[in-house]
């Protein structure tokens, strides 16, 4: 149950967002997301989405192994 | 001059030649990332990763099902629950077995998927499980708002919303390091972290992705050896320091913190969340009074102290012999993000 989804957004709609998410669809709620476009990550828990992902993980890791250094 | 080669996460892994080290995890997502990309297998032999008290199903206690059960079958009310309830063994009965026994359960995806239930079903009165920790605790919240604002009877939550802070402070003294969850901490920021890190206690929030573990282990190894406490957010494409406000304000609205039972680890203050007074409308138990109930696990189940992280699955004596995924006897066998059903799931893994 407890488990994120990453999703691209579709289309954006009174406090509802269509996601794609490897394929699959759905509505999710939109309510916790201001400015969410068609084209952005989200990630989906249980119906909603809770976050905006605003990178991928290559430059994510990237950045934090250079830090350690 | 000679250029130094970058350090991959792997090469900093398999580099370690640093102190014992216990690493926690504490989301049944990651429990099972880890196990199902062979992580495990490459960690050197100094560390030990445990699985925490993550698994929102695994935690919930034995007397929420049984007054699931009750509602279900003495009450008549339709249950609408996440799929990895309708398994879990009760004091009597799973809430399967309560199907069998003419029960209605409805499975669902969202909370906001049994809102839509219940208003479609104006004859049926329906009750939402609503357990999980501040990842899912924002739906059930909007779905309460939703069905208050379009003065819906018919459905109610049976709450048993948790949260992470109190349950890190329980475990601090079982691991050296946390394995922060990572989409808790993108809803609530990583303030408690911050807070566990003034009291000593070290750890890292990360992602799911391999890069994003490796990279997490990479730098555990690292700055472990070093002897300072310290916290990292190694998730920052979607953790961000002060989470998401929006998400606070809706679950600060609709609950309110108690204490609450977890699986294992018994009654813990401030851990829990239940509905404010304005609510009360929604609050199954206060709806349908029902009665205190005091749940029985299996004796032999060990799920407790794998939720602590004091013994592991395979130490149980249930493990893969009476229990297994087709027929769990305790939590962690059920759901999909328990330490047992990982450990069953990948065996040939096992460390």
């Amino acid at each position: 149950m407890c488990v994120g989804l990453p999703a691209r957004v579709m289309k954006v709609q009174d406090g509802m967002a269509l996601v794609d998410a490897s394929g699959a669809k759905r509505q999710v709620s939109a309510a916790l997301l201001d400015e969410l476009d068609p084209g952005d990550y989200v990630m989906v828990h249980a119906g909603m989405a809770i976050a905006k992902i605003t990178d991928d993980d290559t430059a994510e890791t990237d950045d934090i192994l250079e830090d350690l250094n | 001059m000679v250029s130094e080669k970058k350090q991959t996460a792997l090469d900093i892994i398999n580099a370690y030649q640093g102190p014992k080290i216990r690493i926690m995890e504490v989301c049944g997502t990651h429990t099972h990332e880890i196990f199902r990309q062979g992580i495990r297998n490459i960690l050197p032999p100094q560390v030990d990763v445990i699985s925490g008290p993550g698994c929102p199903v695994c935690v919930t206690p034995v007397g929420y099902i049984d007054e699931a059960v009750w509602l279900a079958l003495q009450q008549g009310v339709t249950i609408c629950t996440f799929g990895d309830l309708v398994r879990v063994p009760g004091t009597k009965m799973s809430l399967a077995d309560a199907r069998s026994q003419g029960a209605k359960i409805e499975v669902v995806y969202s909370p906001l998927d049994a809102y839509d239930y219940a208003k479609k079903h104006p004859a049926e009165a329906v009750v939402f499980l609503a357990v999980g920790f501040e990842t899912t605790t924002p739906p059930s919240c909007l779905a309460v708002l939703q069905a208050k604002q379009d003065k819906l009877t018919n459905f109610s939550l049976l709450v048993a919303n948790k949260t992470m802070p109190m349950a890190y402070e329980a475990m601090k003294n079982n691991a050296d390091v946390f394995l922060y969850p990572g989409h808790v901490d993108a809803v609530m920021g990583t303030k408690d972290c911050e807070n566990m890190l003034k009291e000593g206690v070290s750890g890292v929030v990360t992602g799911f992705t391999a890069k994003e573990l490796l990279t997490a282990f990479a730098v555990i190894l690292t700055l472990f050896p070093k002897g300072k406490p310290f916290f990292r957010n190694c998730y920052p494409r979607v953790v961000k320091p002060e989470g998401s406000p929006a998400a606070q304000k809706l679950i600060k609205k609709v609950m309110q913190p108690c204490a609450t039972e977890w699986r294992g680890l018994g009654i813990i203050p401030q851990s829990g969340l239940e509905l404010r007074d304005e609510y009360a409308a929604f609050d199954a138990r206060k709806k349908y009074n029902v009665p205190k109930m005091q749940g029985r696990a299996n004796p032999a189940c060990r799920c407790g102290e794998i939720l602590q992280g004091t013994c592991k699955p395979p130490q149980c004596p249930l493990f893969g012999k009476v229990c297994t995924p087709e027929h769990p006897v305790g939590a962690c066998m059920v759901s999909h993000e328990g330490a047992c059903s990982a450990y069953y799931l990948y065996g040939g893994n096992v460390r």
